[in-house]
């Protein structure tokens, strides 16, 4: 089980507001909102949170088919390492996030020893299921490898587990 | 008020979130959001803020979970101005 999710910083300056009065409120924990109000710069640790909680929705949502839009039952916990930990309801994710002054780009996990066998992958077609789901089809054997896939702005990520053969 | 006026309403919301215009011009119930409109989900918060202040109610976490839709969006606005 993988998810990912990368954020165009300067496509969030154009399409979000997150000044604006309920808005931190609506998306973040109480503590979450604690570290940002800490934080030197605000504006990378709340999309950082962010890109966390989306890149577990994908996980969680694969996993039990639930939809729901309620990001604070997201909780994250993120040091100052690049690794997170995150729950939603009762269930464990880690993350590692790479954040440069262009994008926020978080690739998540349900196993700590997974999230270093996650690889990217370029140009290559994605195949959906009937839920939308995203996969990978290997050349030789046509087998199906589920994959997560995000695109915001100019950024396109397609993150896949190494498969150990 | 009717539900097709909240559901005007709604659009007005939404028009700026859109990145869909071909499924923002055929908005009806069973519009998604996410599926339908392309609507980033941080601008999501936007929308329930919007309709918090135009309708002047409060969306708990509870119902905002289940605002992926008009339908639902209507639904919770309807209780939520009848009960003011």
């Amino acid at each position: 089980m993988i998810g990912n999710d990368v954020i165009d910083l300067a496509q969030t300056r154009r399409e979000s507001n997150w000044q604006r009065r309920g808005f931190l409120d609506k998306l973040f924990t109480t503590d979450e909102q604690l570290q940002i109000s800490n934080h030197i710069n605000p504006e990378t640790i709340i999309w950082t949170l962010w890109s966390m909680k989306e890149a577990v929705y994908k996980i969680y949502n694969r996993q039990t088919g639930i939809r729901a839009f309620n990001p604070k039952k997201i909780v994250c916990k993120f040091n100052n390492t690049n690794i997170g930990t995150v729950s939603c309801n009762e269930k464990l994710y880690f993350t590692r996030t790479i954040s440069t002054n262009k994008y926020i780009y978080t690739i998540a996990t349900i196993s700590k020893k997974k999230l270093s066998e996650i690889i990217e992958l370029q140009d290559i077609p994605v195949i959906k299921d009937l839920n939308g789901l995203p996969y990978v089809a290997d050349k030789n054997t046509k087998m199906l490898y589920p994959i997560s896939v995000s695109h915001h702005g100019d950024f396109y990520k397609i993150a896949a587990l190494k498969i150990n053969d | 008020m009717e539900k097709q006026q909240l559901i005007q309403e709604l659009k007005i919301i939404i028009k700026p979130y859109t990145t869909n215009i071909e499924a923002y011009e055929a908005l009806n119930e069973t519009t998604d959001f996410i599926k339908d409109l392309n609507i980033n989900s941080a601008n999501l918060v936007d929308i329930v803020l919007d309709i918090e202040e135009k309708f002047d109610i409060v969306i708990d976490n509870e119902n905002m979970e289940r605002m992926l839709d008009v339908k639902t969006a209507v639904e919770i606005i309807e209780v939520k101005l009848s009960a003011k």
